[in-house]
Parts: C-alpha cells; sequence; structure tokens
C-alpha cells in the first residue's frame, strides 16, 4: 500500500529510541500539535474578535457568553497558549538536559530559541488584546519596560505602541504582531524547525555503530503513537477548557480602576519580581536579555557531547551545560514562586 | 506494540467522544440568554436572562426604553454573575449620590436640562437634606465653636457660585477638627441621617442612600401594611412617597444633646394617628389624613439649588398655603399653559385627571399644588399622592377662625385645631 499524505511525512522506519516518550517527552510533537490548535481556535476567534479599545474587551465578552460554543473555542485557545509555553520550555529542558543540542544540532537549537522567543511574544500580545482591567498592569509595565532602554528607548518605545501611551494604534499593533507578523515568523521557524530534525537525522542518538541495539519502527507505528498522543492531549485540553474558563475582566478604561490586576502573565512574573530590585533597564530589560542569550549560547560555550552519550538524560560529557542550565531554571522558578506569595 | 497502539487509540478516541458528547450537553443545557436593546442605547444587553423576575422600576422608566445599563452601569453583554456586575454604579445603588450624575444626570434626564426645576441632582445634593448643614450650624453654634447660626460645614465640602443664599459654599465638616467634645460626639452619632448616610440598624430606619433614600419606597405604605422586605429586591422609583418612607429618618425619635446619642420612639404605634408623628407632637387632622408630600413642595424636599443654613429657610408651606388667612384667599392659578409644570408632576403619578382651564391652588412661591382643585363653590378639593383619596376643605377667610395675621406657624393653628390622641 501506498502511504498517505500523513504517513508521508514521516521518514519510512525510525529508530525505535527516537520514539520512546521517556527520552523525548513527547514535548516537541506535542508543541506542533499545540500550535495547531491555537491556529485552528484562532481562526475561530477572528470571526468575532474587534481590534479595537472601544469593543475588544466587549467583543471577546461576546465570545466568551453569546456565541454557540464560543467559551469552548476561546478557552481552548487559552488554554493551548498556556500548555505550549510549558510543553515548549520541557522541550528545552529534554534538549538541554540530553546533550542534544551538540552539532550538527547547533541551528536547529537556535531555531528553537527563536520558535520559543516568538511563543512568549505571542502569547504576551495576545494576552494584550484582552484589552480588558485585566491586562492594563502588564501593557503598561511592559511597554514601560522598553522606555528605559537608554538613547533608543522613546523611539522603540512609539514604535511599539504607536504614540506616547498605549492606546488604538497599540492594540491594531498587536493584534497585526499577534495574528499576522509572529504567525509567519512561527511558520517559517517551525517548518525550518522540522526539516533539519529530518536532516539531522532525526533526534539525537548515537552513531549507529555505538547503538545499543538497531531496532526501528515503521511509521505507520509513529503515526499511531503521535495520534494517541494528539488524542490524550485534546481530552486534557477540553476538560481544562470545560471547569477553568480563560480569564476576563470588565472592559479597560482611560481612568485607573480599583478592578485593575497588577500582576504579569505567569510566564513573565520572575521579571516582575526582578523588578523590586531596582532599575527597570537593568532587571527588566538586560538581566532577561541576558539570560535569553546565555541560554542560546549553550551549543557554542559548552563542550560538545560524546557522541557515545547521545539518547540518553545527563549525558556526563554535558555537565557543565546542565549545571549552567539548572541554575537558570532554579532561580527563573524561585522568582516566581516568590512573585506568587502574598505581600 | 502495535497493537498496545491501537487499543491505546481506540481508548483515547472513545474518550475524546465522550469528553465532546458531555461537552455538547453541558453547554446546551445553559440558561439561554435573554437580549433586550432598549432604544435610549441602541445597545443588546443580557441583563433580563436572569433578572426577567424584576418588576420594572417605574412606568416612567419602561425597560424597554431605559433598559438597565443606562442606569446601572455593569457589563451588558457578560453572563457570569461577578464579571456583569462588577462595573455597576453605587452597587444595588445606582442613585447614590456619589454616582448619582452619571446613574440620572444628563441633559434628557435629571441634570442640567434646559426646562424649569429639572436639575434635580445639582437641588439634591446642594439641598439641607444632604449636606446636613442646618443641623452641623446650629450643633456647632449651641457648643461655641461658631458665633452665629450661618452654615460654613457640610457633610460634603461645596462651591456654588450661584447660591442665591449668600452662602456660597460650605466646607467639609470634621469632625475631629471641632474643639468641643459634644459636637466630635455629634459627628460620630448623629450623621446618620442626611441623604449620603447609611442608615442605623434597624428596619423601621431601613431606606437607600441618595435619590432612593426617598424615591425607593423601602416601608410598608402603612404601618399595618406588609412587612418591610429583602431591600436588595425592592425595584421601584415612586414620585408618591408614603410618609412612613419620610418616617425612616423625621419622628424616629430624638437626639439627646447631653449624650450627643440618639433615642428612638418608645411608642409601639399600630394605627396611623398614632405612627405619623412621636407622641408629644401636636398636629391637625389634615397634618396626619393626607401624606407628607401631599402639603411639603419639591422644592423643601430636594432645595432649590441654593445653599441653605437651616431647614426653616427653605421649608415654607404652612397652614395658610392651603386655607389663606382672614383677609385673603390661598393663591391659585387657573391653567392656561399645556406646558405648564403642574401637567408634568401629575403626568408622573396621575391620581388626578388635570385638564387645561383648570383652576389649581398654588405655594406662596407660586409651585402647583397640582392634585388640588378649586371647587365651584369656592371649597377646595384634594387627592392623596399616595393613597388616592379624595379630601374637601374650605378656606379660612369669611369663617369665625380667630387666626393672627403676625401668628401663622402651624403651632399657632395647633392651639385650636390639634388632633386629641
Amino acid at each position: 500500500m501506498r502511504p498517505s499524505f500523513f504517513h508521508h511525512l514521516h521518514p519510512p522506519t525510525i529508530p525505535v529510541k527516537q520514539a520512546r516518550f521517556r527520552y523525548t517527552l513527547a514535548a516537541g510533537g506535542l508543541a506542533a500539535f499545540l500550535v495547531f490548535v491555537l491556529f485552528v481556535t484562532g481562526l475561530l476567534e477572528l470571526f468575532y474578535y474587534i481590534p479595537t479599545p472601544d469593543q475588544a474587551a466587549d467583543s471577546i465578552q461576546t465570545i466568551t457568553f453569546l456565541v454557540p460554543y464560543g467559551s469552548l473555542v476561546r478557552n481552548l485557545h487559552y488554554w493551548a497558549a498556556q500548555f505550549l509555553v510549558v510543553v515548549a520550555g520541557i522541550h528545552l529542558i529534554r534538549v538541554v538536559m540530553t546533550g542534544a543540542y551538540s552539532p550538527p544540532r547547533r541551528l536547529n537549537y537556535l531555531l528553537g530559541m527563536g520558535l520559543f522567543v516568538s511563543t512568549l511574544l505571542l502569547d504576551f500580545t495576545g494576552y494584550v488584546l484582552r484589552w480588558d482591567e485585566g491586562i492594563r498592569w502588564a501593557l503598561v509595565a511592559g511597554t514601560n519596560l522598553v522606555k528605559s532602554i537608554p538613547l533608543a528607548g522613546q523611539q522603540i518605545y512609539r514604535m511599539l505602541v504607536g504614540g506616547l501611551e498605549p492606546g488604538p494604534a497599540t492594540l491594531i499593533r498587536f493584534y497585526g504582531w499577534h495574528i499576522f507578523g509572529l504567525m509567519i515568523i512561527v511558520a517559517g521557524l517551525l517548518t525550518w524547525h522540522i526539516f533539519r530534525v529530518r536532516r539531522d537525522g532525526g533526534i539525537a542518538l548515537p552513531p549507529p555503530r555505538l547503538r545499543e541495539t538497531l531496532e526501528r519502527i515503521p511509521r505507520t507505528e509513529l503515526v499511531r503513537r503521535e495520534v494517541a498522543a494528539m488524542l490524550l492531549a485534546s481530552v486534557a485540553l477540553l476538560l481544562l477548557s470545560l471547569f477553568a474558563p480563560a480569564p476576563i475582566a470588565p472592559p479597560m478604561t482611560s481612568a485607573p480602576s480599583a478592578l485593575a490586576v497588577s500582576r504579569a502573565p505567569w510566564f513573565f512574573l520572575w521579571v516582575q519580581q526582578m523588578l523590586k530590585l531596582g532599575s527597570p533597564f537593568l532587571w527588566g530589560v538586560v538581566v532577561p536579555l541576558a539570560v535569553l542569550l546565555a541560554l542560546t549560547l549553550i551549543p557554542y560555550v559548552f563542550p560538545r557531547t560524546s557522541p557515545r552519550e547521545l539518547g540518553r538524560w545527563f549525558p556526563r560529557s554535558g555537565r557543565p551545560a546542565q549545571f549552567f542550565f539548572i541554575l537558570i531554571l532554579v532561580s527563573i522558578l524561585t522568582l516566581t514562586v516568590l512573585a506568587l506569595l502574598p505581600g | 506494540m502495535p497493537v498496545i497502539m491501537r487499543r491505546l487509540i481506540v481508548i483515547a478516541s472513545a474518550l475524546l467522544l465522550v469528553t465532546l458528547i458531555a461537552i455538547a450537553l453541558w453547554i446546551n443545557q445553559r440558561v439561554k440568554p435573554v437580549a433586550l436593546t432598549p432604544s435610549l442605547t441602541g445597545q443588546v444587553e443580557y441583563c433580563l436572562t436572569c433578572h426577567s423576575d424584576l418588576a420594572e422600576i417605574s412606568p416612567s422608566h419602561p425597560v424597554k426604553t431605559y433598559g438597565c445599563v443606562i442606569c446601572h452601569g455593569g457589563e451588558r453583554l457578560a453572563l457570569d454573575a461577578n464579571l456583569a456586575h462588577s462595573t455597576m454604579r453605587g452597587g444595588k445603588n445606582p442613585a447614590d449620590f456619589s454616582v448619582v450624575q452619571a446613574s440620572c444626570g444628563g441633559a434628557d434626564c435629571h441634570s442640567g436640562s434646559p426646562g424649569a426645576y429639572r436639575d434635580h441632582i445639582q437641588c439634591s445634593t446642594t439641598s439641607i437634606q444632604d449636606t446636613y448643614a442646618g443641623a452641623i450650624a446650629l450643633i456647632r453654634y449651641t457648643y461655641g465653636d461658631q458665633l452665629d447660626l450661618t452654615a460654613r460645614l457640610g457633610t460634603r465640602a461645596i462651591d456654588d457660585a450661584q447660591s442665591s443664599t449668600g452662602i456660597t459654599s460650605l466646607g467639609l465638616f470634621d469632625p475631629s477638627q471641632e474643639a468641643s467634645p459634644s459636637v466630635r460626639l455629634f459627628g460620630q452619632n448623629c450623621l446618620s441621617c442626611h441623604l449620603s448616610a447609611q442608615p442605623i440598624e434597624g428596619i423601621q430606619y431601613a431606606r437607600f442612600t441618595g435619590c432612593s433614600a426617598c424615591h425607593t419606597p423601602t416601608q410598608p405604605a402603612a404601618i399595618n401594611g406588609a412587612p418591610v422586605g429583602d431591600l436588595a429586591k425592592i425595584h421601584k422609583l415612586t414620585t408618591a412617597m408614603p410618609y412612613t418612607q419620610c418616617n425612616t429618618c423625621h419622628n424616629r425619635g430624638n437626639y439627646d444633646l447631653r449624650t450627643m446619642t440618639f433615642q428612638p420612639r418608645q411608642d409601639n404605634s399600630a394605627d396611623r394617628l398614632h405612627h405619623y408623628y412621636q407622641p408629644i407632637a401636636e398636629f391637625t387632622k389634615c397634618e396626619y389624613t393626607l401624606e407628607c408630600v401631599d402639603c411639603h413642595t419639591r422644592t423643601e424636599a430636594m432645595g432649590d439649588g441654593s445653599l441653605y443654613s437651616s431647614k426653616f429657610d427653605i421649608e415654607y408651606t404652612q397652614c395658610k398655603t392651603c386655607h389663606g388667612t382672614l383677609t385673603e384667599l390661598p393663591k391659585t392659578r387657573t391653567l392656561t399653559d399645556p406646558n405648564d409644570l403642574a401637567f408634568r408632576m401629575a403626568a408622573i403619578y396621575p391620581v388626578v385627571d388635570l385638564r387645561l382651564g383648570d383652576t389649581i391652588l398654588v405655594t406662596e412661591k407660586g409651585e402647583p399644588i397640582w392634585n388640588s382643585r378649586v371647587l365651584s363653590d369656592g371649597t377646595y378639593a384634594m387627592v392623596g399622592k399616595v393613597t388616592g383619596e379624595s379630601f374637601t376643605f374650605r378656606p379660612v377667610k369669611g369663617t369665625t377662625c380667630k387666626q393672627d395675621p403676625a401668628n401663622q406657624t402651624a403651632s399657632s393653628c395647633h392651639e385650636c385645631h390639634s388632633v386629641q390622641r
């Protein structure tokens, strides 16, 4: 039988270890699936969402309360977006902790970091599209960070916000970035990223002569596993969407309101916590960018993983990179927990 | 291996199917939204999804015209109670003076419209019933914190350059700044009955604040009527306030000036004659058979837009307003202008069928007593605004009344005409 379209997207056979859950955690595949869910639910939201300050929050209330199955679509979009950050993070942890970033996968590591940053930007722009009291603090504080950049801060701020303060131009810019600009970037990077996985010989394993087993699975089995993962992920998303609705708040008014929430979206809580330390430019711009740069440079700074140790967790040759990564991870998690503590 | 995967797919598919069916059932059993597009706003609102059992607030505010949001605020599209109610003005009472301008104001509504006597918000919020400036001035004078009875402080700081009384501003009465301990106590214990104040505990004092203090009847119309219900569920506005509403502040007890505490009246009166006024009060028959609002006018209650030092400066209705004196008949007006204020007032709560050519009594300041009529035999008729009861009465002129033209206050009339209890 000739392979179907979906089978044809996969190599005829792959080494059995490349498809082992406890090695891959299925994070990369799930991330791709979540991008697909976000694309479809986002497309449906486009039919009702109105990107003007007057009507944005009202149109989201319309989606949430009045459009048939609108709340389900919005909740799915919300939860898929939250999961994407988590799953992409797990994917990054897996790659670093198994030493898979070493050549020839350095370029794909960069592409992955690009996708991760794009995901965070998509999350933040999508968050702002609510244009309600729940996002006021994050919008104002987030864009004000840009102002703190010496010399070019004001210009970048105006480019980003479209004026001297958040307004209609800001919303339409964030909307444009969310549904078009960042989408194009993600589509391009994602295609390239997946292409590179194939080019680099699939998921990292030792060269054939160093492998314990040469057993392979056919693509029919691979697709079956993917389908099973997607079905289970769908059930989880649907159940969460049913029982935990996406946040919503009254429309943003021009006057500061007691209803406003003064908290960053959860994936930026660690930055919010650092801002309490002082200089917004240092703690809100320099340090987060330095963390990002440090993560990006891991494949270039740390020694390459010994080929023999590929395809397994915590290879000895990758210890410096692992310790460095865990340090960053624990710092971010600690700051996040501190930000969540009352007072 | 493939067998396990196949089974997993079957199980996961079944799980997904069950979840989808559950979601479909769940979503379809939810309450169907009830839409209303009031003609004044033209914007759809869904409040009636939950609040369809609420009675229309008044014939002047039909829900099809006004809807809910124009007065109450709130999120018109939200079907989640917390979100829908989160931006409501004044919580359950949009007529509280802190939000009244947004809720009841506007050029087409109760503020700033070109017609005479229409700026009720400006009047009420500068009236003695809200500023409490009279009581504050009196107490400060009594205890030596000011040297005359002119009002200087009120429950709110107000600047009113237009005020015609010579008082163009009031400062905020801050009891902690007062020298006299009695005035400080007064500030603590005795500021519960101006229009912006929360009433003291007790079912007989239960009322809203702002416009609704008077215009939303929270008390039964008569003492032996129905008991007071849940305040939050009362959804009514009226211009026919029963005396029981006035009595949430008035006639409910006395302030002891030595201890500066409120002493509630102790009598448990079961009938109107005894309930209307406190036991010590003297009054005539018409003072308890009529309602307060049958005689006392809108400017007396809501002010005329100027700042006053005492209720005695704005209150002016007396016995002679309707009965005249030995030498003069009461003032009357024959209605020849279809735009006469009397028609507008009669239309709001139609207990009389007022027509062009009718002659009605008017007060000394020319305010129409629109529920009165001059009859052909020279006597007068009045219909109770709340009760709809008809009363007839005569002028003093031509009778043997021993009225002294120099003493026209009620207490003078009470010497002969008071009711025995």
